[in-house]
């Protein structure tokens, strides 16, 4: 069993100067840095990462969800349903020499005890065909959510939205997974604290 | 005389359908040789496709979607393989999944402006094959038959990728 916290990365603000020499030094040398860790560090990406596994959480606003549907031709009743729900991007790594084998049915959202049901590709269908949304956006919106169930070969990434009711408090999440080509290797689990619906979370 | 040339047109017939490595490179996968589904579309010129009529030939089978990120990386990287395999015994299959011909076209006009996708408009011929994700390449042999999975995208033009597709040339 692993037990972790996040690794956060966080963008340290610089000490004041004194002079003009030591004002150029740090110039050059802020010049010489590349720029894709303080992007990465503005994003704040909360990641778990140990020896077999690299997880990365990606929380959506209501304005990312709804520019990114309506980008690819969304009726707006169908945004205004898709954006009432708390979207996480989950970002899987297998980095073992072993298949690891993942049911969301079995990665728990739990908050004081208390069990979050995600919604599930019923819950999605449902709202599809009250809205009587073309085949072409049910199936763009299924590619994007995270696979319900399947391996993940060695090296292999998966990644996808999950989506879950709004929740106004940041929750728990214990994610299983099996080993192993027949499912029957020692049971991997992780426990994450902080994840978060963003928006509508009161922090 | 006549069984040696027998046996040379068996043997020419076997490895013609089989040549494949041992080892394979990284993200590539061997399938269980089940019969391929059925893939008939029509590209975004409306020219009719129908893998069924390639049997003779290993077929590049490739889903993509313009949202996808490693898609608009590795674009580029089919378009070159296309070019470079015109003529050869490989033969393409590039299918975009459950996007109208407007968002194809202004994506591919950016980074790939000389592919013709066939057009999977309602996904369901995607769904079909069940891909483990976006973008997402199969092979399959000459007898119609899934052999490989690529998972993910790759610079296909290149290294161990490009010497993995020399094999069906």
């Amino acid at each position: 069993m692993t037990i972790s916290l996040f690794k956060k990365r966080y963008l340290h603000p610089t000490g004041s100067l004194i002079d003009i020499g030591s004002l150029v030094l740090l110039l050059i040398f802020l010049l010489s840095l590349p720029v894709a860790p303080l992007i990465a560090a503005e994003n704040k990406k909360d990641v778990y990462e140990d020896e077999e596994i690299y997880l990365r959480f990606v929380y959506r606003s209501a304005e990312q969800v709804a520019a990114f549907y309506e980008g690819r031709g969304f009726p707006k009743a169908a945004i205004e349903r898709a954006v009432q729900t708390c979207y996480v991007t989950v970002i899987l790594k297998n980095k073992s020499d072993d298949l690891l084998w993942f049911e969301l049915d079995n990665w728990l959202f739990h908050q004081k005890g208390k069990t979050i049901e995600r919604y599930k590709q019923a819950y999605w269908n449902k709202q599809w065909d009250e809205l009587k949304l073309k085949q072409s956006y049910r199936s763009t919106f299924g590619w994007t959510l995270f696979p319900d169930t399947r391996d993940a070969r060695p090296g292999e990434s998966v990644s996808g939205n999950i989506t879950l009711p709004m929740q106004t408090q940041p929750f728990s999440l214990t994610l299983n997974f099996a080993r192993g080509e027949d499912r029957k290797g020692k049971t991997k689990m992780v426990k994450l604290n902080n994840i978060y619906c963003k928006d509508a979370v009161q922090k | 005389m006549k069984n040696i040339i027998l046996s040379s047109l068996i043997l020419l017939f076997t490895a013609n359908t089989f040549v494949v490595a041992e080892t394979l490179p990284k993200g590539i996968i061997r399938m269980d040789a089940r019969e391929a589904p059925a893939l008939v579309l029509s590209d975004m010129d409306g020219n009719p496709f129908d893998l069924s009529k390639l049997k003779g030939h290993w077929v590049f089978v490739h889903f993509w979607a313009s949202w996808c990120a490693p898609c608009r990386k590795e674009m580029p990287t089919i378009q070159a393989t296309l070019r470079e395999y015109e003529d050869s015994d490989l033969k393409f299959a590039i299918v975009n999944t459950a996007e109208s011909e407007d968002a194809v076209f202004s994506f591919l006009g950016s980074i790939a402006s000389e592919l013709v996708p066939l057009m999977d408009t309602d996904g369901l011929v995607t769904e079909r094959w069940q891909p483990r994700g976006l973008p997402s390449t199969f092979f399959v042999d000459p007898e119609g038959k899934l052999r490989y999975q690529a998972l993910g995208g790759r610079a296909w033009n290149k290294g161990v990728y490009k010497k993995f597709l020399d094999q069906f040339k």
